[in-house]
């Protein structure tokens, strides 16, 4: 059994994103001395958790081919609940418990309100999710307006601690992981990319079409409240616009990894580390002192070339 | 009592009627022939069976009680199996994860077990090991492999489910003979095991190798049901052909000149095996037979699109040499696909650019003036009755006959001396289709050589000076004359192919 070595190739889908999230590596190395040390490390994790979380829920939508454009909106609206919860019953660890639920509660929710329309309503998904994601957005303001309230130290501190001498944010994402594991060795993971990768085919061979896309837009609205969850620990307050940037981040975390936006090829695996470099890009322009402007301008690149990228591949291919 | 019944099935698409009350009764252990023209309702008759595709009216009986299907789940788990003519494989995916899709092997867990996928489809392909070919195996991508190869996994597909009622669709049309028999050899052992099939295809040979019986479709109709023994190969085409008329020949204003315009000797290419002809001064001359037996083959092989092995072509008494579409494109021969699509529009741009890219490419100075390309290709636009708003809309917007038409004037733009139509009227309104034949019908009469592959046959009939009938890669008669009906046409195409060589 041959395998060629093809760089970004569908043998080795992860392969670019893994040589340039090392050379980032080495660069912020470089920049900021302390960046291997435990500690910086840890708080890279933490400040990059949110994004990687959103990016996985958003890579099970873009395997189905599509795609969720209401992601960041449904962080903004987990946030602000959660936030709204606890805070309105006191702060208690009962509260506390509550808020967590709801919060998950809502993410479901807003999932399956875009699965419905996308899977069963046939409406297409990046109006749908456009759409969707300005009514989340509008209902998060209507709960927080404003930045604000605060959640109990116990809250904020779990989440910065330790368990067993391993820092929550590594916990949360290694558990995030297992489970990503875990559902690639699914029959409903087959059921998802074959329905991304020939929606006609797969239809014929018996996989309920409808119901996989409709689970994928679950996993998206489960992961992103994950990440409003995440954020809450992290800012230890609400904010209606928080999750605002993190739609277009997540897309470009997923294509970066080497999910293909057509569907069927990648996993999340590489939009992990797709975030990851989203998130060391935004450090090095910091660390080299850019204008924050430059990350909208550079994650827009990254998607034209990932576009650009898979455009020249489809040709390759039909070439041979 | 048959083991399947589906009586007065009818299905519309649109304006277009598929099934017009077809009948169809299979019985348990049994190989049951399906045969027809292009587009006379096969497929759909199959797939309203397998779920897929919803009857407009019609009863379908499994073991004698009706059943209906809201989707291919159900006929599925009801035993029916079916092996789709257009594929029903996800191409980024592994041969192992195609066949085994919704059925993949699981652990006590309830997680894939991908040791038992591997070595299952490895078991799988054993079957068709001496006759599929290198480099398929169970992480192969089937995107990877040849046509053959993917109609021999789509066959292990179904087979995977152990269906009791097999479909096959055409399931033998790219495999060679080598292939066909070991699907035969598979065929004859499910039938032992008391399955009931469905065998779909237009090689006539197959049908007496493997059919016990034999039905032919027509129009939407089953017009003929009888055990193989009781019917000929005559009959069968009989059916098929229906009443011999005449098709309509339409008026034309052009005469053939004596003078040939193209001359093709032994040309072979893929597909194409030792294809030679003559072609005149203001002729049509058609390219008839079953789908995919050489006649697009051709036309792409005279464009340069498809490299030759050998032959020889002339044009106007001049060697050609077709190395690549823009060669042959400066020696006046243009080529236009019914697959616009694919081959010809650009559909975002401008009607203006997409009618000014052939000159375009001609065109040797780098500044160009758009008033002069307009004035070059205005007479085009009008003798094509082209309707658009404004040359600056994009062909998007225009209905699929206006963006044929719009594909014919960027090359009738470049006065071309051979014209090539490659199925140039699938999927456009009749109006657009007289359009084309009447402007057809005038550049033959200005000296145009036409060469016509159509896949519909009426089309072809009505319109060509003489059809050269392929079978096999090969021509097989040259119908002239009276001879230019659809018996003819059928006996030609439907005899056994020559063996390849
Ligand atoms: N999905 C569809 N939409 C529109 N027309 C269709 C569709 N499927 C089939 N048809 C039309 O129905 C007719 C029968 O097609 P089909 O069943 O595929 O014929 P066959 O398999 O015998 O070649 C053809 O005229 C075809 O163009
Ligand atoms: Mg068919």
């Amino acid at each position: 059994m041959k395998s060629t070595l093809r760089l970004s190739g569908h043998r080795h889908p992860y392969l670019m994103a893994a040589v340039v999230f090392l050379v980032l590596c080495v660069v912020n190395a470089i920049l900021q001395p302390s960046f291997l040390k435990f500690g910086v490390a840890t708080s890279n994790v933490a400040a990059f958790l949110p994004m990687a979380l959103v990016a996985i829920g958003q890579t099970y939508v873009v395997l189905a081919s599509d795609i969720d454009l209401s992601a960041g909106a449904i962080v903004s609206v987990v946030n602000v609940v959660v936030v709204s919860i606890i805070e309105g019953m006191g702060g208690t660890g009962a509260s506390i418990a509550a808020g967590l639920t709801l919060g998950i509660a809502v993410g479901l929710i807003c999932g399956a309100v875009n699965g419905l329309c996308v899977a069963y309503l046939r409406f297409q998904p990046i109006v749908t999710t456009f759409a969707t994601g300005i009514v989340f957005a509008g209902f998060a303001l209507w709960v927080l307006p404003e930045a604000g309230r605060q959640v109990p130290p116990e809250f904020y501190l779990a989440y910065a601690g330790t368990v067993l001498g391993v820092p929550t944010v590594l916990w949360i994402l290694l558990a995030a992981i297992a489970f990503a594991g875990v559902i690639a060795r699914t029959r409903f993971y087959q059921a998802l990319r074959a329905t991304g990768g020939n929606i006609q085919a797969a239809y014929q061979t018996g996989v309920p079409v409808a119901r996989v896309r409709l689970r994928a837009y679950l996993l998206s609205g489960l992961f992103a409240a994950l990440a409003g969850l995440a954020l809450v620990g992290e800012t230890a307050s609400g904010d209606p616009l928080i999750g605002g940037a993190l739609t277009l981040a997540s897309v470009t975390a997923v294509v970066l990894g080497g999910t293909a936006l057509s569907g069927c090829i990648g996993g999340v695996a590489g939009s992990i580390l797709g975030a990851f470099i989203l998130g060391l890009i935004n450090n090095v322009i910091f660390f080299a002192q850019l204008p924050f402007a430059w990350q909208g301008l550079i994650q827009g690149l990254i998607i034209l070339a990932a576009l650009a990228g898979g455009v020249v591949m489809a040709r390759g291919r039909q070439e041979t | 009592m048959p083991i399947l019944e589906a009586s007065g099935i009818r299905k519309q698409f649109g304006g277009v009627v598929a099934l017009a009350g077809a009948d169809f009764s299979l019985d348990a252990g049994a190989v049951h022939a399906l045969i027809g023209s292009n587009g006379c309702g096969k497929s759909t008759l199959c797939k309203i069976i397998a779920g897929s595709v919803a009857a407009d009216a019609g009863t379908i009986r499994l073991d004698g009680n009706p059943v209906s299907f809201s989707d291919p789940q159900e006929a599925a788990a009801a035993g029916i199996g079916v092996f789709y003519q257009e594929l029903s494989l996800v191409r980024p995916m592994t041969v192992a994860e195609n066949i085994y899709l919704g059925r993949e092997p699981r652990m006590r867990t309830g997680l894939l077990d991908r040791d038992a996928l591997r070595s299952q489809a490895e078991n799988a392909l054993e079957q068709f090991r001496s006759v599929i070919g290198t480099g398929v195996h169970p992480d192969a991508r089937v995107a990877d492999l040849s046509a053959d190869q993917s109609q021999l996994i789509e066959i292990l597909k179904v087979l995977a489910a152990n269906p009791r009622i097999i479909i096959l669709d055409e399931a033998t049309a790219a495999l060679d003979r080598n292939q066909v028999d070991a699907v035969f050899h598979r065929i004859r052992a499910l039938k032992a095991d008391g399955c009931a099939i469905i065998f779909i295809t237009h090689r006539m040979d197959e049908v007496f190798e493997i059919a016990d019986r034999v039905t032919v479709m027509r129009n939407g109709l089953t017009v003929l049901s009888q055990p193989i023994g009781q019917t000929s190969h005559d009959e069968i085409v009989a059916a098929m052909v229906g009443d011999v008329m005449p098709p309509a020949r339409r008026e034309r204003k052009h005469v053939p000149a004596q003078e040939t315009a193209l001359e093709v000797e032994q040309l072979s290419a893929a597909k194409l095996a030792g294809v030679s002809f003559k072609a005149r001064r203001g002729e049509i001359l058609g390219l008839g037979g079953l789908h995919g037996q050489g006649q697009s083959a051709l036309l792409r092989a005279l464009f340069g699109a498809l490299p030759l092995k050998a032959g020889s072509i002339q044009v106007d008494g001049k060697r050609l040499a077709p190395k690549g579409p823009r060669t042959v494109m400066r020696r006046s021969i243009a080529y236009v696909s019914g697959d616009r699509a694919r081959h010809g529009v650009m559909a975002i741009r401008p009607i203006f650019e997409n009618l000014v890219i052939s000159l375009l490419s001609r065109e040797r100075r780098v500044v160009v003036q758009t008033e002069r390309l307009e004035r070059e290709t205005r007479p085009f636009i009008e003798r094509l009755k082209l309707k658009f708003s404004s040359l600056q809309a994009t062909v998007a917007e225009l209905s699929g006959g206006n963006q044929q038409k719009v594909v014919l004037a960027r090359w009738l733009a470049t006065h071309p001396s051979v014209l090539l139509l490659d199925d140039p009227t699938k999927g456009i309104d009749i109006q657009t289709k007289e359009d084309l034949y009447s402007t057809m019908d005038e550049l033959c009469s200005q000296g145009v050589c036409i060469l016509l592959h159509s896949s519909d046959d009426e089309e072809l009939l009505g319109i060509s000076d003489r059809v050269l009938v392929f079978n096999g890669g090969r021509i097989v008669a040259e119908l002239t004359g009276e001879q230019r009906n659809r018996q003819a046409l059928y006996e030609a195409a439907y005899a056994t192919a020559p063996a390849a060589a």
